[in-house]
């Protein structure tokens, strides 16, 4: 099996412009990680993953429509690509397979 | 209203950002912008600078301008390859160019730190800046000079009435025998003011911060010390001195101090200045008594010309007080660049380099530089000609003139590189090791700062890449690529410009050939050069007590191998007393020696004319004088015998005339002479004359009866031979230097003949070996080789030769004011020289040729 090579922030970022479909570029993406995870990045770190991100393949983008608040200018807008989308579901599964073998007792004990 | 973000930032961000990307990110900028300042325009505009900063990352950053450079660093790879691919299929040219360059960057980088030590030898005093001596410009004879001396009173004075003085200390001069259980030796030192090592940052390698509190401490120099006491801890320590005077004191030894190398104030010893007050109370307080040197410290901010109006006063204190003695005016020297003046300052308490030496040396080198990077020039100009075709194709295949430069500039920038290291290299192993065995000096590689190594190369670097590079580059990216592929581009066989070049590199070695040889020649002249009297024989020994005299003179009687024996208060080649008198209104300065009967016997003085003195003649004593021909030359007497002089106010006679003698080294113009008889109370020297047989056994025995009779003093003693010791050795370093610089001009000049003709060769071996399968003899092969370049070394001996001799003969007249006429031999040594050199690198070839079969080298396509 080939090894997809994308770092926990990677997953975050895939996660999150999967979530803001249609609407996923720079400025969205960083203030739902800073919502959903709790985590504040510099824009300028959530544009480089971005961009490894396309360049690995896992993204696409496109420009969108001028808007007023960035002084007319353009925003890129991120999709998943299918190689993104086999990518996320296989470190979710690999994450839920192994989940699932810890003994339950295991996570009782810690609970406890 | 709407807010904007910094412009600058904005800008700089359009600046760097790669076009591709600016819009997305730069929106993105100005969105989080908007965003925050409807909060707070100042964190927000603040945050903008922030991210326009952590948007500058390599991925980010525009690549270049123009499209074909983008490609530049790409090429750099593939210019370094066929560079060294072609070092490396040219072996013998590549190592040419490196060997004659990195001889030559080697010399230079030599010379550069020896500069370097010598400009920057002071540099470890913390106050350098606010250090000056104060001097005193002097006029005597209407010349007006600047001494080092200054009235005793002067730096005290300042001090107390000057308030941007911090600091002063004065240095007198002492001498001492200094003594240490058995060890006995005479010992120059300096009396100095307790601030002389606060104001200067000598190390203190060991003892108390305030060395010099009281009237008997005394500090030694690390190297002083180790003398007396080798190992041991000095500190605290007695050492018995005589000052003067035969009174011995106890002096403790409060610290040593270390002496960084090259320091223009060569302290030894220092004793207190309150030991000088003690012992010359009369002097503490008279304007008229000189000091050797004085230096005051300034306060921070403050400058020199801020005292120069007070200095009117001082100099009115000092002319009353010693009108014969008038000082013009008080000079201020900075302590920064003391060293390169102390030359120009009498009597300097100070040492440095002569600035003519730096000078020299740094032309030197620059020729020597300029002479390889032609050498360089010159062979890869030649061996262009075997790469046409690659330039050829390069061109068609899109490469632009710009690009060929970069490619032949790159190649040469990194066979300067190697040289560079190269040069480095030879001159850490073998150039300065070198140099500090010829010279009096302990240079180490290194330099005085990290600006100055990071400037120096790089100069160093672009000097030689660009003189030797830049013409061949432009010259050879402007060729036509059809014409090239087309085997029309006839490059490299007869370009004038290379002979030029060639021409160029042959005078300046023929000049300093030439100029070596006729300076060897001279050097050896004078090393042989009779002194005018017999030296082989006579041993000298120094004796400052009449007492001591007496008894060495009275144990030598006995002694088989001493034929005569005479005492001297002046001794020939160790004394230079100056005397002037009037002589029908004109002053004359000559060289007083006063002596005891015998002495000129002694000695072996030829006599001229009338007698020398004679113990039996009553007057002889008080008014007899000998003189020398150069003063009866100066006097203009035709019958000397028999003439007067007044000397201090007592009327003389002229009784002999001897022949001139050097009594200095040759560095020194003959002077005139006067010989008188003084007492024996007087006597500081015994002159020996041996039978001739073994000079230095008969010199151990003298040593060991002295320490049998004055076991309190040091043995001075010293074979005649030896008083010009400096002066031979100056000389031998000079004659070393020279050789070794001549031998590299030369080397140099060959590796570029070796190499273009070589290059030459290969080049036309079809069409000599179709002459040799015609019938040609070598004979006519070595006149086609050499065709070219008799012309060549013609010219660079006629123009070369009396360069070269011009530029020398008035080094040599500088220098030595008596040199011999110029000989036909040196010449005819260098051209020798040259054509040996020539003749070697042709026949080297020429046995190739003959070697070579005809048959191959026509096979080959």
């Amino acid at each position: 099996m080939k090894r997809n090579n994308i770092g926990e922030l990677e997953e975050l970022v895939l996660l999150t412009v999967g979530i803001l479909y249609p609407e996923a570029y720079g400025v969205e993406v960083m203030d739902e990680i800073e919502k959903q995870a709790g985590r504040s990045l510099n824009i300028s770190a959530v544009h480089s993953v971005l961009t490894r991100l396309e360049e690995k393949g896992y993204l696409k983008s496109k420009m969108s429509d001028p808007t007023e608040e960035r002084g007319g200018r353009r925003k890129r807008i991120f999709l998943l690509t299918a190689a993104g989308k086999r990518a996320l579901e296989e470190a979710n599964e690999l994450r839920t397979q192994l989940f699932n073998q810890i003994p339950k007792m295991a996570l009782l004990f810690r609970l406890t | 209203m709407k807010q904007y973000p910094p412009k600058w930032a904005d800008r700089l961000l359009e600046w760097y950002c790669h076009p591709a990307l600016l819009e997305e990110i730069q929106g993105d900028a100005h969105e989080l912008f908007s965003r925050k300042a409807k909060e707070n325009l100042q964190m927000a505009k603040l945050q903008f600078v922030w991210n326009v900063a952590r948007f500058f990352r390599l991925k980010n950053i525009r690549k270049s301008t123009t499209t074909y450079s983008s490609n530049s660093f790409t090429m750099l790879k593939s210019y370094l390859t066929t560079a060294f691919r072609t070092a490396v299929r040219h072996p013998l040219n590549s190592s040419i160019n490196i060997l004659a360059l990195s001889l030559a960057l080697g010399i230079a980088i030599t010379s550069f730190i020896f500069i370097d030590s010598q400009l920057h030898a002071d540099h470890f005093h913390t106050n350098l800046n606010r250090i000056y001596q104060v001097t005193s410009r002097i006029e005597i004879d209407k010349q007006i000079d600047e001494w080092s001396d200054s009235p005793i009173l002067l730096a005290p004075m300042m001090l107390q009435e000057q308030s941007i003085v911090e600091a002063s200390t004065r240095i007198l001069d002492g001498e001492a025998i200094v003594k240490y259980k058995d060890d006995v030796f005479n010992e120059s030192l300096w009396f100095v003011d307790p601030s002389f090592l606060e104001m200067f940052s000598f190390p203190i390698v060991k003892g108390s911060k305030n060395p010099l509190a009281n009237g008997n401490d005394i500090v030694l120099e690390r190297k002083i010390a180790q003398k007396y006491f080798g190992d041991a801890d000095p500190i605290g320590k007695s050492l018995s001195l005589i000052l003067n005077g035969n009174v011995r004191e106890e002096f403790t030894v409060t610290a040593v101090i270390e002496r960084p190398a090259g320091s223009s104030l060569y302290a030894t010893i220092l004793l207190p200045m309150s030991k000088f007050n003690n012992q010359m109370p009369d002097k503490t307080n008279d304007w008229a008594y000189q000091v050797d040197g004085m230096f005051i410290l300034l306060k921070k901010n403050h400058g020199v010309d801020e005292l120069s109006k007070e200095m009117n006063r001082y100099v009115a204190l000092q002319n009353i007080a010693s009108p014969q003695w008038a000082v013009k005016d008080f000079q201020f020297q900075s302590l920064d660049g003391l060293a390169l003046k102390s030359s120009g300052i009498i009597s300097s308490v100070s040492a440095g380099p002569d600035p003519a030496a730096l000078y020299s040396l740094g032309v030197i080198a620059i020729l020597l530089l300029t002479l390889a990077s032609l050498n360089y020039m010159n062979v890869s100009i030649a061996t262009v000609a075997t790469r046409l075709k690659e330039i050829g194709i390069r061109k068609v295949i899109g490469g632009q003139k710009k690009e060929i430069v970069a490619q032949f500039l790159t190649e040469n920038f990194a066979l300067c590189s190697v040289s560079l290291l190269v040069g480095c290299l030879l001159s850490y192993l073998f150039l300065l090791p070198g140099f500090n065995s010829l010279f009096p000096v302990n240079l180490s590689f290194g330099f005085s700062s990290g600006n100055v190594i990071f400037l120096f190369f790089g100069a160093l670097l672009l000097f030689i890449g660009v003189l030797s590079g830049a013409y061949p580059a432009f010259y050879i990216a402007s060729f036509q690529p059809v014409k090239i592929l087309a085997g029309r581009e006839k490059f490299g066989q007869k370009s004038l410009f290379s002979r030029v070049l060639l021409t160029l590199q042959f005078i300046v070695a023929i000049i300093t050939i030439v100029g070596s040889f006729v300076f060897i020649d001279n050097s050896i002249y004078l090393k042989n050069k009779d002194w005018g009297y017999t030296h082989s024989n006579i041993i000298t020994v120094g004796v400052k007590e009449k007492s001591s005299y007496l008894a060495l003179r009275d144990k030598l009687l006995t002694d088989p191998e001493i034929v005569k024996m005479a005492g001297a208060e002046g001794h020939i080649g160790r004394s230079d007393n100056r005397i002037s008198f009037v002589h029908h209104e004109q002053r004359i300065e000559a060289i007083d020696f006063q002596v005891g009967y015998n002495y000129l016997e002694t000695m072996s003085i030829r006599l001229k004319e009338g007698r020398l003195f004679d113990q039996k003649n009553q007057s002889d004593r008080q008014h007899s004088l000998v003189i020398n021909e150069t003063l009866v030359k100066k006097l203009g007497w035709t019958s000397p015998i028999g003439q007067s002089i007044e000397l201090d106010s007592t009327k003389f006679t002229v009784v002999g005339i001897v022949e001139d003698f050097h009594y200095q080294g040759f560095f020194n113009k003959l002077g005139p002479v006067i010989l008188r008889l003084t007492d024996e109370d007087k006597f500081n020297y015994l002159a020996i004359q041996t039978a001739g047989a073994n000079v230095n056994d008969t010199h151990q025995r003298i040593k060991s009866v002295w320490a049998s009779i004055a076991p309190n003093e040091p043995y001075e003693g010293f074979v005649q031979d030896d008083v010009f010791t400096d002066f031979n050795r100056d000389n031998n370093a000079n004659v070393k230097l020279l050789v070794f610089i001549s031998t590299i001009t030369i080397t140099l000049a060959s590796l570029g003949l070796f190499g273009l003709i070589s290059f030459n060769t290969t080049r036309r071996m079809k069409e000599y070996s179709i002459r040799k399968v015609l019938g040609a003899n070598l004979s006519q092969i070595f006149g086609l080789m050499t065709r070219d370049y008799v012309t060549i070394l013609l010219t660079a001996f006629v123009v070369g030769a009396p360069a070269g001799f011009l530029l020398i003969n008035s080094l040599i007249q500088a220098i030595y004011p008596n040199p011999q006429n110029t000989q036909p031999l040196p010449f005819i040594v260098a051209v020798l020289v040259m054509l040996c050199t020539v003749a070697v690198t042709v026949s080297s070839q020429l046995i190739r040729i003959r070697k070579e079969n005809p048959s191959t080298t026509l096979k080959k396509i």
